[in-house]
């Protein structure tokens, strides 16, 4: 009799936590401009995947790509081992983003837009009462992330870990690089065209006054100012007398 | 002789043409310069923000030049109908003047036009959007480039120069203020209702399609700057084409009068 029992008692000793096939991937659709930002990334949210779980809290583990083989799935939430004050420095992983089956119902609207966001409580930063902050991250990855469904403070189901995700790094805006890219054709058009022309007229200018006086050029195409004066023709009284001569 | 009559009363009618030309181009210009330096689409702090506004400096000029020319017009017509020697050389000297101001004028608003690249602005925006700065000189500039770039980005529905990734992409002084969690871009990008709030706040910053502007402003900055610096300097230079006929053949017709 003493066989049958500690058979039975063999399997409660280890709790066996199942590993759902699901592995956490940022969301892709809609097509979201801040997929990734600086200190935030927008993951999907895990709909049809704990359906057992209906008493199970299911949490959300961030950790660093270097540091997330010592995660430990018996780390309690809310504890300063998965606070997200002490994390990378003083704790491998953090938990937050607390929610139950029934935030992730299976059935999905459509229309609706599903998506966890990372890092979007500013608020508690630095507040030590509220360990499960879903606080903005400081550096930029790469960071690997999974969810575990907790019922009392048993860990039951665990997702795979995600592929890293890397968020994106701001350069300096001093690197932008301000130089032309070179003169414009039109500005080199202008500039030759109206400069060949203008020294064309001063040309024109200095030959006018340098022949001021001479009347080379316009020799044969002189042509007269318009009289104000005319002049009459002066009839001596002997022309009268000899008509041939009127010519 | 008649038939050299006929040739100088052409040769009249074509430069008096030609001065009427002059004078009603004059006029034109001048009318579409002072339409370029009131600021129609009020982006003149950001020029003055990049310390290189001549663009401005050439309308301006464009302006005067524009009287001149009407002036000099009529004073053309007056000496070609007189044939007077001294009245037509002072036209051709004075104009000659004209010339030499318009042209820098042209040059000046081509090359300036060639120096605004995106990046230029770009970086203006990045360095001056929403800065918090002690020194006065520095503050109605930034305040210029601020309240602008608001305008710029309700009215026209867009965000940043290139897009709002470009608040992403680079340090700012606008993110030392504004923390990357809540704004990953100004609020100004979010499309707005009529009170000017975001309609929906979280949709912006998360980046949906439909609640914030996903295009770039560089398009409606250049399409104003680009008519402006093209209109100052394409039209100057149709006017002095024409003007440099007209001035040969004054020249041609001073040589030609007796005196």
């Amino acid at each position: 009799t003493m066989l049958p029992l500690l058979l039975l008692l063999l399997p409660a000793a280890h709790a066996i936590v199942e590993h759902v096939a699901y592995t956490p991937v940022l969301t892709t659709t809609p097509v979201l401009e801040g997929l990734t930002t600086a200190s935030t990334f927008v993951l999907e949210q895990p709909r049809c995947v704990f359906e057992k779980y209906s008493n199970a809290d299911i949490w959300l583990v961030v950790a660093l790509e270097k540091t997330a083989t010592t995660f430990n799935n018996s780390v309690a939430p809310g504890t300063p081992e998965s606070a997200f004050q002490n994390f990378p420095d003083n704790a491998p992983a953090y938990m937050t983003l607390n929610a139950t089956l029934a935030n992730y119902p299976c059935a999905k609207s459509p229309g609706d837009i599903t998506v966890l966001r990372v890092g979007s409580e500013t608020s508690c930063t630095d507040d030590k009462a509220r360990p499960t902050c879903n606080g903005p991250l400081s550096g930029p990855g790469p960071y690997l992330v999974k969810f575990l469904a907790l019922e009392g403070s048993e860990p039951v189901a665990e997702t795979g870990w995600s592929k890293p995700i890397m968020l994106r790094t701001a350069k300096s805006f001093n690197s932008i690089s301000m130089t032309n890219g070179g003169h414009g054709a039109g500005m080199i058009a202008i500039t030759t065209i109206l400069s060949i022309l203008f020294a064309i007229l001063l040309a024109g200018l200095v030959a006018m006054l340098v022949f001021w006086g001479s009347d080379s050029c316009g020799g044969s195409s002189t042509f007269s100012k318009p009289e104000s004066v005319t002049v009459r023709r002066y009839n001596t009284h002997h022309v009268y007398d000899q008509p041939s001569a009127r010519l | 002789m008649a038939k050299s009559d006929d040739c100088i009363h052409i040769l009249q009618g074509l430069l008096v043409f030609g001065n009427v030309v002059i004078g009603m181009c004059g006029i034109a210009l001048t009318a579409e310069c002072i339409y370029f330096v009131s600021d129609p689409h009020g982006l003149y702090p950001l020029l003055e923000a990049t310390e290189n506004n001549d663009i401005y400096a050439a309308a301006w000029i464009g302006i005067f030049v524009g009287f001149a020319l009407f002036a000099l017009s009529i004073l053309g017509i007056v000496g070609i109908l007189k044939s007077d020697r001294t009245l037509l050389l002072v036209y051709i000297i004075l104009m000659l003047i004209t010339f030499a101001f318009e042209m820098a004028s042209c040059i000046t608003a081509a090359t300036h036009r060639d120096s605004l690249t995106p990046n230029l602005f770009l970086k203006q925006m990045l360095e001056r959007y929403q800065q918090i700065t002690a020194n006065n000189n520095d503050k109605s500039m930034t305040e210029g480039v601020t309240k602008t770039w608001d305008k710029i980005m309700v009215q026209n529905h867009c965000c940043g120069v290139m897009g709002p990734s470009d608040w992403q992409e680079y340090t700012s002084a606008f993110r030392l203020t504004h923390s990357d969690a809540d704004f990953p871009w100004p609020r100004k990008c979010c499309v707005l209702d009529a009170q000017g709030l975001p309609i929906n706040l979280d949709g912006c910053k998360l980046g949906v399609p439909g609640y914030y502007n996903s295009n770039g402003c560089y398009d409606a900055i250049s399409g104003p700057v680009n008519t402006h610096a093209w209109g100052v300097a394409w039209f100057g230079f149709a006017i002095l084409c024409w003007t440099f006929c007209v001035l040969l053949g004054t020249m041609f017709y001073w040589s030609g009068i007796e005196y």
